[in-house]
């Protein structure tokens, strides 16, 4: 058993080595004083500084402020996406589509002035940014997901029986799944980047808010320490699903 | 004498292409089928025999003509018609005894006994101890025995098969070939069996209906008088099996299925 | 074959996408459902704009006027046309580096195995945050913009062309290397090719994070540009220019797109893959 562990612990640090390269570069490059730590902090600045911070209850709320704005944002996303997808995959393509396209490339943080105008500079704004942009890779997920089902499949469920609502939830659905969670994936680092983008632009709180309060007193660490928080929970979000779908038994097809 | 169970008159599909152009795939076929019979479907490519095949299953529409089984009209899929695919089919999420269980489980029979039901059958089919595994970690023939086992669970009158042995190597579909002649002998259930080959078709049948292609139609019906049980060594040196395989042959060679451009 | 099959060979035989097109081929039937979303989405907010009744939702016919005020005024279409050069500068540096980068990503699995992991470090980090540390770094001038939004294409870039590269017949690069063919001619002349219909998407992708890049960059840093026109208004409540302005970059990006789509249809016009047509 022992011997299973540090075999994988292995395969980790192999496959990580680059990244934590370049932090070694990095740290010696600030740390030897080649860049000044007023232009670019060392890694371990910042993590000492991300360590204190997190120490601070009036830190954390900050991080509470994000974290409501991307859960709402992202859970209201996955719900809408997952209904429209589903229903331009059963038949409401020809309605849903050309409007799916048209939106589709419009940059949705252009939006933002305007849900600043409509819903104001708290929660409701920023929410509103996340659901616009979440939207459209779950749809896209959830249509492709669904389409891809193979017919003998469908076929296999209605002559054992099965109805119309059986054969979407018991057949469409997990076939989708795979693809559900790889949109899910790609929504939640979307997520992360507009609600952090928005607190930058306007708002009074929130991780974003704290990256623009830094650099307006040139605190540099302090700059670093958000972006990096929000770097983190993107990635970590992203790799609980990466996980999630090669755990799956459908992902093998 | 049984009676028919399955009836088909002047069946014809006709396929249309968004550019105007359209194929027919079948054309005028009549066909009855007594209940507890073994029937082939045998014919080249393109011969419209898979289509034939899920219009007696519900799965497509005809354009013109009727199938009727028992009586009733076919207009959509139901259990008592089960299908089994040459691409298995199996759901990948669901483990083998969920897969098997499904069809019993859409119909509300209780879990417990859904349960016993399955295992039975996975049992006969010697796939017992991996009722717990995912589909994909069967090989090719353990998963088309899986898929026989889903669809006999809910005990179709008419088991409709699509070429369910051509993804298999030689070696395997001969043991499923003699497999499902065992699971048949038992019951003696309806079974529309599609294939393009020869002896596989005169090994399994007690009938044979041969198509020619483009469009779809019947050629010729063979019957296969061998005795039953059915045995492979026995049948090779038996002369009226193979005088049956070599006109089967001879037949298919004439028919050079003609290509139609868009469709191919 | 069912009809779906025969739409989906046709639709192989013809390079385009297979999703079902309502109107197939007319003229009509191509407009309408470009045009008709267009309408609901103009119709649904004109209804809640009247319905709402209230300053910070004015009607559509004030925002065609700011809109108009807007094409009209020399000082706002050079802040726009300067951000869109910005734009392009960012994206042509992506496509220098990005490119042949992932393209030999691709076909090295050591320096795949090497960059990917960062990659995938890099990916949630959002691009135009990084604008304010860029700025501190290289000033507030034309270079810090460019560089964000080369950073925001880069990443889109890199992957597809990592994995059009690494998706390359094999048989056709052997045929390249028994015919004598070195390595960096190989990469112009039979990865690159064939690599084309997934890097040409990972530019359909780059266009629009470029775009996204530059807005977000530019609401953050204020001094001129969309962004800033468009925050401005906000600023100064000047309403129906804001929703004006969210036009705009909205036409902007609607306009790139599809002019894109159909340049990336006729290049891979070859290509018998199926390409998803939706973002």
């Amino acid at each position: 058993m022992n011997r299973v562990r540090s075999s994988t612990a292995w395969y980790w640090l192999g496959s990580i080595w680059p990244v934590l390269l370049v932090l070694a570069l990095w740290q010696g490059v600030t740390a030897g004083g080649l860049i000044g730590p007023q232009l670019l902090p060392s890694p371990l600045a910042i993590a000492e500084r991300l360590v204190e911070r997190l120490q601070q209850p009036e830190f954390l709320f900050q991080i509470g402020q994000t974290l409501i704005r991307l859960g709402l944002g992202f859970a209201i996303a996955l719900v809408a996406g997952m209904l429209l997808g589903a229903a331009m995959a059963l038949g409401g393509e020809r309605w849903l589509g050309p409007l799916v396209r048209l939106l589709a490339p419009v940059p949705k943080i252009a939006l933002y002035p305007g849900l600043v105008l409509l819903f104001g500079y708290g929660h409701a704004s920023k929410v509103a940014l996340v659901v616009a942009d979440v939207v459209f890779p779950i749809i896209y997920a959830t249509y492709h997901g669904m389409r891809s089902v193979q017919p003998k499949l469908v076929w296999s469920a209605q002559a054992a029986g099965a109805g119309a609502g059986a054969t979407i939830l018991g057949v469409l659905l997990p076939s989708a799944t795979p693809s559900l969670l790889t949109g899910c994936r790609i929504g939640l680092v979307i997520a992360c980047i507009n609600v952090f983008l928005a607190e930058m632009i306007s708002s009074t709180d929130g991780l974003g808010h704290l990256l623009i309060v830094a650099a307006r007193s040139y605190q540099v660490v302090d700059m670093f320490v958000p972006l990096v928080l929000i770097s983190l929970i993107g990635l970590c979000l992203a790799s609980a699903l990466q996980w999630l779908r090669n755990r799956l038994p459908a992902a093998a097809a | 004498m049984a009676e028919n169970l399955i009836e088909i008159e002047g069946l014809r599909k006709q396929f249309d292409a968004p550019g105007g152009q359209s194929h027919i795939a079948l054309e005028g076929i009549d066909l009855a089928v007594r209940e507890g019979e073994f029937v082939s479907i045998l014919g080249p490519s393109g011969c419209g025999k898979s289509t034939l095949l899920y219009m007696v299953g519900g799965f497509i529409a005809p354009s013109a003509g009727r199938i009727r089984v028992a009586g009733t009209a076919v207009d959509r899929p139901g259990p008592d018609r089960g299908p089994v695919f040459q691409e298995f089919a199996l759901f990948p999420w669901k483990t083998v005894l969920q897969n098997v269980m499904y069809g019993l489980r859409v119909q509300n029979v209780p879990k417990a006994m859904a349960r016993a039901r399955a295992m039975a059958l996975l049992d006969m089919v010697n796939l017992g101890p991996y009722a717990d595994f995912f589909p994909k970690q069967l090989s090719g023939g353990m998963r088309q025995r899986v898929a026989i086992a889903r669809t006999l669970a809910y005990e179709p009158r008419i088991l409709l098969m699509d070429e369910p042995f051509g993804a298999l190597d030689a070696h395997t579909r001969t043991n499923l070939q003699n497999e499902l002649l065992g699971i048949w002998e038992r019951d003696r259930k309806t079974v529309l069996f599609v294939t393009h080959g020869v002896d596989e078709a005169v090994f399994l049948s007690d009938r044979i209906v041969v198509m020619s292609a483009s469009p779809g139609r019947v050629d010729e019906i063979v019957v296969v008088d061998l005795p039953r049980p059915r045995v492979r060594a026995e049948l090779l040196v038996d002369r009226r099996y193979q005088d049956l395989v070599l006109h089967l042959e001879a037949r298919l060679e004439v028919m050079q299925p003609s290509r139609t451009g868009a469709f191919s | 074959m069912s009809p779906g099959a025969v739409r989906g060979a046709r639709a192989r035989a013809t390079g385009v996408a297979a999703l079902p097109r309502p109107g197939g081929r007319h003229l009509l039937g191509r407009v309408l459902p470009l045009v008709l979303p267009l309408l609901f989405v103009a119709l649904v907010w004109e209804a809640c704009s009247r319905w709402a009744q209230t300053e910070e939702m004015p009607g559509l016919a004030e925002i065609g006027a700011a809109f108009v005020a807007i094409l009209g005024s020399p000082r706002d279409l050079a802040g726009v046309s300067a951000s869109l050069w910005r734009m392009a500068a960012g994206f042509a540096l992506g496509l220098a580096i990005a490119v042949p980068v992932g393209l030999a990503m691709g076909r090295s699995p050591a320096l795949a195995r090497a960059l990917n992991p960062i990659t995938t470090m890099v990916y949630p980090v959002p691009k135009a945050a990084l604008m304010p540390i860029i700025m501190l770094w290289f000033g507030i001038g034309d270079l810090s913009k460019v560089l964000v939004i080369f950073l925001g294409v880069s990443l889109p870039l890199l992957y597809h062309s990592y994995q059009g590269a690494r998706s390359v017949d094999e048989k056709l690069v052997w045929s390249a290397r028994a015919m004598g063919m070195r390595a960096a001619p190989r990469l112009v002349r039979i990865v690159l090719p064939g690599a084309l219909p997934e890097v040409l998407l990972g530019c359909r992708v780059g266009i629009a994070m470029a775009l996204i890049t530059m807005v977000s960059s530019e609401m953050i840093a204020r001094q001129d540009g969309a962004g800033e026109l468009l925050f401005n208004a906000l600023d100064m409540a000047v309403y129906p220019e804001v929703y004006a302005m969210i036009l705009l970059i909205a036409l902007i990006g609607l306009g790139l797109d599809f002019g894109f789509e159909r340049l990336r249809r006729w290049l891979v016009r070859w290509s018998d893959t199926l390409q998803a047509n939706d973002a």
